[in-house]
């Protein structure tokens, strides 16, 4: 539900053409565990509530394991979790999330990140942490958040 | 130039897909010199070089005056020079972009800008800026810097 305006209602092109990010981003090859992981850290950096229910939900569909996600916010600390890979991806994920404060890109994360991915794998994680980026944009701008399940309602209830 | 890896050759499809999005925006009738003004804030932002020079070159082209494009880091305290309508949009382009940060879209600032634009062309403005902050991202995340003129050389090198 939404608190705003219903975006994809009001410009349904809009929403097509960003979804050509996401349909690109499913067929490119990079493991989708490994894209959700990612959707699911910068979701929580940009307070995007109802992406980080759509994703979390998507994990555990795919059957990511509840420990992991419940550890991803403090993947730096969270030794054994994540593989070297993922943790280069975070990372990435993390400082291009954070552009707006930093206004660059540290070289080691860069360097950490090229060794892990291929030129072509580590465009396309990189458009999948802008895609992510605009999806919670959209979401949180609009003030899109997750329908309440019946536990979640009867616990913010009580 | 980069100094990392060359994003556009080595996935080719990734900007194909997020070019989808420009395409989009170019169509959907929203101002183009909105649009750029946006772009501008939003890189000054993201502290983005190579948007930077792109797009205040796209301005003047149009034929944008040099104080606005001076001022417009600025405009909340420059008074006069922009229009109602232009400084809801870059209000709203700031808390987008500063989403990070402050994790909610105030109700004043959506308020503002739902005032100023259609639903349709709200969401249009709002994939704008979803837009700018990914090319924002794949230029800063790449190191990919604007081509310095000779004027910029010689004061570089002095």
């Amino acid at each position: 539900m939404s608190t705003r305006l219903d975006w994809a209602a009001a410009a349904p092109g809009a929403r097509k053409a960003q979804y050509g990010v996401h349909l690109y981003l499913e067929s490119c090859g990079l493991p989708k565990a490994l894209v959700l992981l990612i959707d699911l850290r910068v979701s929580q950096i940009n307070g995007c509530a109802f992406c980080l229910d759509m994703h979390a939900n998507g994990l555990r569909e795919a059957g990511e394991s509840q420990q992991r996600l419940d550890c991803l916010a403090g993947w730096r600390e969270a030794h054994g979790l994540f593989s070297v890979r993922e943790q280069a991806a975070l990372a990435w994920a993390e400082a291009l999330t954070r552009v707006a404060d930093m206004r660059q890109v540290p070289d080691a994360i860069y360097a950490a990140a090229k060794a892990q991915f291929s030129d072509r794998e580590l465009a396309d994680l990189t458009l999948a942490i802008c895609s992510i980026n605009s999806w919670n944009r959209l979401a949180v701008g609009f003030g899109k958040a997750p329908v309440p399940d019946a536990e979640s309602e009867r616990a913010a209830a009580a | 130039m980069s100094a990392r890896l060359n994003y556009a050759v080595a996935a080719p499809g990734a900007i194909k897909a997020q070019y989808g999005v420009h395409l989009y925006l170019e169509g959907c009738g929203l101002p183009m010199t909105l649009q750029e003004l946006v772009f501008l804030r939003v890189s000054q932002i993201n502290g983005c070089a190579y948007c930077l020079d792109m797009h205040a070159k796209a301005l003047r082209k149009d034929g944008e005056g040099q104080q606005r494009l001076d001022a417009v880091a600025g405009w909340r305290e420059a008074h006069g020079l922009f229009s109602a309508r232009e400084r809801a949009a870059l209000a709203w382009a700031e808390a987008l972009t500063l989403v990070a940060e402050t994790r909610q879209v105030a109700d004043a600032i959506y308020d503002e800008v739902k005032a100023q634009f259609g639903d349709r062309e709200l969401v249009d403005l709002t994939l704008a800026i979803c837009s700018i902050n990914s090319w924002n991202r794949l230029a800063v995340g790449f190191a990919r810097g604007p081509e310095p003129d000779e004027q910029s050389r010689k004061a570089a090198a002095a």
